[in-house]
């Protein structure tokens, strides 16, 4: 359903991303964990065509040079010169890292703005289907985004990309400086919007740890490239991941 | 009671000149230097239509006024300002340049002199609190009113106005959830022309239209803007209304010739203590991680 085929990423002469292969199939999770600096960022800005906004930028101010070589595949189709916007129109939409909601809109509105691309009823039941799964948001409707804590601004986060009507959900870093309690709440959303909708979700994690449950298949990534790649069970039982990521 | 009911007046008018630079900037943050041009262009077009065209109606001039110059600015944009963007010195340079190619081009092709006027909507005046108060500036005070209204309904409400709105917050993220950028940018000066030619038409029957009007224009809303936070629409409010009472007080106790000096030194006294502008960026609104 969704293949990103070697991609590579440079900044400059620095290579972000090396020979980066990932396939995610219908319904599935993916996970994707490495350390800072790693490349999972990038990774994500490059399947969901940010990377090519963040060049076109880059390029009129005359700035760093980006150069992206790879393919990315989805549904059968050549995604790879599609602009963002357009990407999320089939279909691939992106939860930034660090969350990135609408700091002076309300919660209600920002899962308005959120539902851009789809309409009428549609909307409505998106909207009852994030609420029940956060079900916190429902006492903050009213209240400015950016006056939410870390983890309600996380669950607004995906909701918000869920009005989208997603077929493919990329979550980067959704656990990024949240407490075990709210990390929980996501990752159990997470594999309820799998379960119930059938959105196949690529999720990127620096801690294996709370995600490795809910994973189907898994890639390491290290300075940009994937040094590992396999089944849930494989990887925790690979003695390398285990000791780099579950200190056992 | 001439200062409250003329400074109400005149801070509406303040507010409605600056309106679409503030929304243009909020949405694309193209500074869009050209607002002054666009304004003077809106009001002689709709001359043009009403003294070259018999027959027209006063109303169908205006329409065609306004939708040529929001034509205009769309075009502006998706010529000339999608080449530069995201260097604000290269946006500024090119705003400015065209707004002056249209103000001196317009001087050169016969727009000199104060012959050139639009009707006033209707004639007469009413008594307001003693004071005497023609229709034409308490049109100016409704329409003012009701464009805010519309605006606010409109971002709040609509689809394109909520995808306004997130542009305006974060472009990327907005971009993620399937906006184009490029879009709302086009519209947003076709609809921050618009309102510099509503603004135009509305305000024009009071005076004569001569090029100059159009660098006090610029000059006014970019004053507005500095002092209310860029970008900010509850700053448009307060800082027309800082102005527009200043600009009648010092008329009204100095000379009317202060007027400018009055929106320039308001610039610089804003630079000078908060130069973020009495509505700038919120800081308690900053990322929590």
């Amino acid at each position: 359903m969704f293949e990103a085929f070697e991609m590579m990423v440079f900044f400059e002469n620095m290579i972000a991303l090396n020979n980066v292969s990932i396939t995610c199939g219908e319904g599935k999770i993916v996970g994707i964990f490495g350390s800072n600096s790693a490349g999972k960022s990038t990774f994500m800005h490059a399947i969901s065509g940010i990377i090519l906004d963040i060049k076109k930028k880059e390029e009129m101010r005359g700035g760093e040079r980006i150069s992206v070589f790879g393919r990315v595949f989805f549904n059968g189709k050549d995604m790879s010169a599609v602009k963002p916007h357009n990407r999320a129109k089939a279909g691939i939409v992106l939860c930034p890292e660090r969350r990135r909601i609408f700091p002076e809109s309300s919660v209600l509105e920002n899962l308005k703005i959120g539902s851009f691309l789809t309409g009428g009823t549609k909307t409505r039941q998106n909207l009852d289907y994030v609420l029940d799964l956060f079900p916190r948001l429902k006492d903050h409707l009213k209240r400015q985004g950016g006056f939410l804590s870390g983890g309600e601004q996380q669950m607004l986060a995906i909701g918000r990309a869920l009005m989208a009507s997603p077929k493919l959900l990329l979550l980067d870093e959704p656990l990024l400086g949240l407490s075990p309690a709210y990390q929980e709440i996501v990752i159990n959303g997470t594999k309820a919007i799998r379960d119930s909708t059938g959105i196949s979700i690529i999720i990127t994690e620096q801690y294996a740890r709370p995600v490795m449950p809910i994973i189907d298949y898994g890639y390491i990534l290290e300075n940009g490239s994937s040094v590992l790649a396999g089944t849930r069970e494989e990887l925790m039982d690979n003695p390398d991941v285990k000791s780099a990521y579950f200190g056992v | 009671m001439e200062i409250v009911v003329y400074g109400i007046i005149n801070s509406i008018t303040l507010s409605l000149i600056s309106l679409g630079f503030t929304l243009v900037y909020s949405i694309s943050r193209v500074p869009n230097f050209a607002h002054g041009a666009l304004y003077v262009t809106s009001g002689y077009l709709t001359w043009i239509f009403l003294n070259k065209c018999t027959g027209m109606p006063y109303v169908l001039a205006i329409i065609l006024g306004i939708g040529i110059t929001a034509v205009v600015g769309a075009l502006i944009y998706q010529f000339i300002l999608v080449r530069v963007r995201g260097m604000e010195i290269s946006e500024i340079i090119a705003t400015y340049a065209i707004g002056l190619a249209i103000l001196e081009g317009l001087r050169w092709g016969g727009l000199r002199g104060g012959t050139f006027s639009l009707p006033a909507f209707f004639a007469g005046s009413v008594d307001i609190l003693g004071v005497s108060v023609d229709y034409q500036r308490l049109i100016i005070v409704g329409a003012g009113i009701l464009t805010f209204i519309l605006l606010y309904l409109f971002t709040r409400y609509t689809k394109m106005g909520l995808a306004f709105r997130g542009i305006a917050q974060d472009e990327r993220a907005a971009m993620m959830l399937g906006i184009n950028s490029d879009v709302t940018a086009v519209l947003s000066l076709g609809i921050g022309s618009a309102l510099a030619g509503l603004a135009a038409i509305l305000l024009l029957p009071l005076g004569n239209i001569v090029v100059e009007t159009g660098y006090n224009v610029l000059i006014f809303a970019i004053a507005v803007c500095v002092i209310g936070g860029l970008g900010s629409w509850g700053g448009v409010i307060v800082a027309s209304f800082i102005i527009g009472f200043a600009q009648i007080l010092t008329e009204s106790f100095l000379s009317a010739h202060y007027q400018m000096v009055v929106a320039l030194l308001a610039i610089i006294l804003t630079l000078l203590v908060k130069p973020s502008g009495i509505f700038g960026k919120q800081k308690e609104l900053e990322e929590r991680v």
